[in-house]
């Protein structure tokens, strides 16, 4: 039986979770990947996410490019992007969606910050049927690799890392 | 000179190329459905369950299975009777640039000189029809009245993690096959989007290798499968790595391995690649 999350979601919720829950996500989601997730996490040290037009807080961030082609995971465990994802959850992200396996201290990382890793199956054609919206909201000269906000419904996922446990064991 | 008419070709590669990136074979389908009853991770067997639903919406939409679209690659088959001209070359491009059009393809052609593209400094071209394919490969058809030609979209994570590298054999055929399990060990739980398939081609030369392991990609059958075939699958199975990387028996879904002429040596030049669990992505369209 899945768990139904719409974000922005709220900490308890994503507290409330455990490696291998089968979720399913809707609302507004982020998608980003390892082009424009170095340039976020910037903004998060420097303070000028504060001014930005958007908001992290209580988001999930899916690594992907967002295309005509439709969206996809990309592998999280790229440098630019797994790299982020401790910073990019002091900076509000709760839920990083993407696909592999993350390493130990990385999953540490996100126990701290109180943020958990989902996989999502690469199921393009799927994902486009539960897509109800979509616009670049930060760094659009990237293409379908800049900061895009998408509205979708039950997207199928499940959690690999909570609370430091992580479905792939220590990597 | 043998006459054809362009317009006519242009519209039924454009169908293959749609028909490659959003369609699963009878035999792959087949393979998912055995591949779901024998599972037993929960987790493994939810992931194949989605990939299967992908390919159902896929195929109703015509639309792409993956959103990394893949580089379009081409084999010609001709038989003795037919002719491959520079005209028919020229509608084969515009083919596959209509297919992308249409189905559409993920628009990731760089812009720029070499060091802009190497860099990908230069900018991203917007058109999907900017991906231009592969150089052709063409081969003599055993049926002298054919003219088929094939199209596959190869996705960017399996390139990341195939080789070409020389084995040296020692006048064993087990030696080889080890030597690609090893490499496909190493290289299917990083890949993400499991279960694969491995294709592997065994020639005198990198560039044949390469070429034989396109075409064991384009003819290989998850109903017929080899004695060696079935070996290497069922040793990467062993890996415990399932589905996405989620655990369980499905890591490999089956392998296609083309053995191609060999030269008086020590050495064979193997070339394997990790298809993901879209792949093999192809179309076939006689001409």
């Amino acid at each position: 039986m899945e768990k139904r999350i719409i974000f922005p979601a709220g900490e308890e919720e994503i507290l409330s979770l455990a490696k291998g829950d089968r979720i399913l996500i809707s609302g507004r989601i982020f998608c980003g990947r390892d082009a424009v997730l170095p340039r976020i996490a910037d903004m998060i040290r420097d303070g000028s996410i504060d001014s930005a037009p958007f908001s992290l807080e209580g988001g999930l961030i899916f690594h992907t490019a967002v295309s005509r082609a439709g969206v996809g995971p990309t592998s999280s465990n790229k440098y630019e992007i797994e790299s982020t994802m401790e910073v990019l959850s002091e900076g509000g992200i709760r839920m990083h969606l993407g696909k592999g396996a993350l390493k130990a201290e990385t999953a540490r990382a996100l126990a701290r910050n109180h943020a958990v890793y989902a996989v999502i199956p690469p199921v393009t054609a799927l994902l486009n049927s539960k897509t109800i919206s979509r616009k670049a909201v930060a760094f659009p000269e990237l293409g379908m690799e800049a900061l895009y906000e998408l509205e979708v419904e039950d997207y199928p996922a499940v959690i690999a890392i909570a609370n430091g446990e992580s479905i792939y064991g220590e990597v | 000179m043998e006459k054809f008419d362009k317009e006519a070709m242009i519209e039924r590669i454009a169908e293959t190329l749609v028909k490659a990136g959003s369609t699963f074979s009878e035999d792959k389908m087949a393979a998912y459905d055995r591949a779901v009853c024998q599972e037993t991770s929960p987790l493994s067997e939810w992931a194949m369950q989605a990939i299967r639903e992908n390919a159902r919406v896929a195929k109703r939409d015509a639309s792409p299975l993956c959103d990394d679209t893949g580089i379009p690659h081409v084999i010609l088959e001709a038989g003795k009777n037919r002719v491959v001209s520079g005209q028919m070359l020229e509608a084969v491009y515009e083919g596959i640039a209509e297919g992308l059009r249409r189905l559409p393809g993920r628009p990731m052609a760089i812009m720029g000189d070499d060091a802009e593209r190497i860099s990908q400094s230069g900018g991203l071209n917007p058109d999907s029809e900017a991906v231009v394919p592969a150089p052709f490969m063409i081969r003599l058809s055993e049926d002298d009245d054919r003219l088929r030609l094939c199209v596959l979209m190869q996705g960017g994570g399996p390139e990341i993690r195939a080789r070409t590298y020389r084995v040296f054999h020692r006048h064993s055929m087990d030696v080889v096959i080890e030597e690609i399990i090893a490499w496909a060990s190493e290289v299917v739980g990083q890949l993400g989007c499991s279960p694969c398939t491995i294709a592997v081609g065994v020639g005198r030369s990198h560039y044949e290798a390469s070429s034989l392991m396109l075409q064991a990609m384009e003819e290989g059958n998850y109903d017929r499968q080899s004695a060696y075939e079935k070996r290497i699958t069922e040793a990467l199975n062993q890996s415990g790595v399932g589905a996405l990387g989620l655990g369980g028996k499905t890591s490999v879904l089956g392998t296609f391995l083309k053995v191609g002429p060999q030269r008086a040596s020590g050495v064979r030049i193997v070339c394997m690649r990790p298809c993901c669990c879209f792949e093999p992505r192809r179309w076939s369209v006689d001409l």
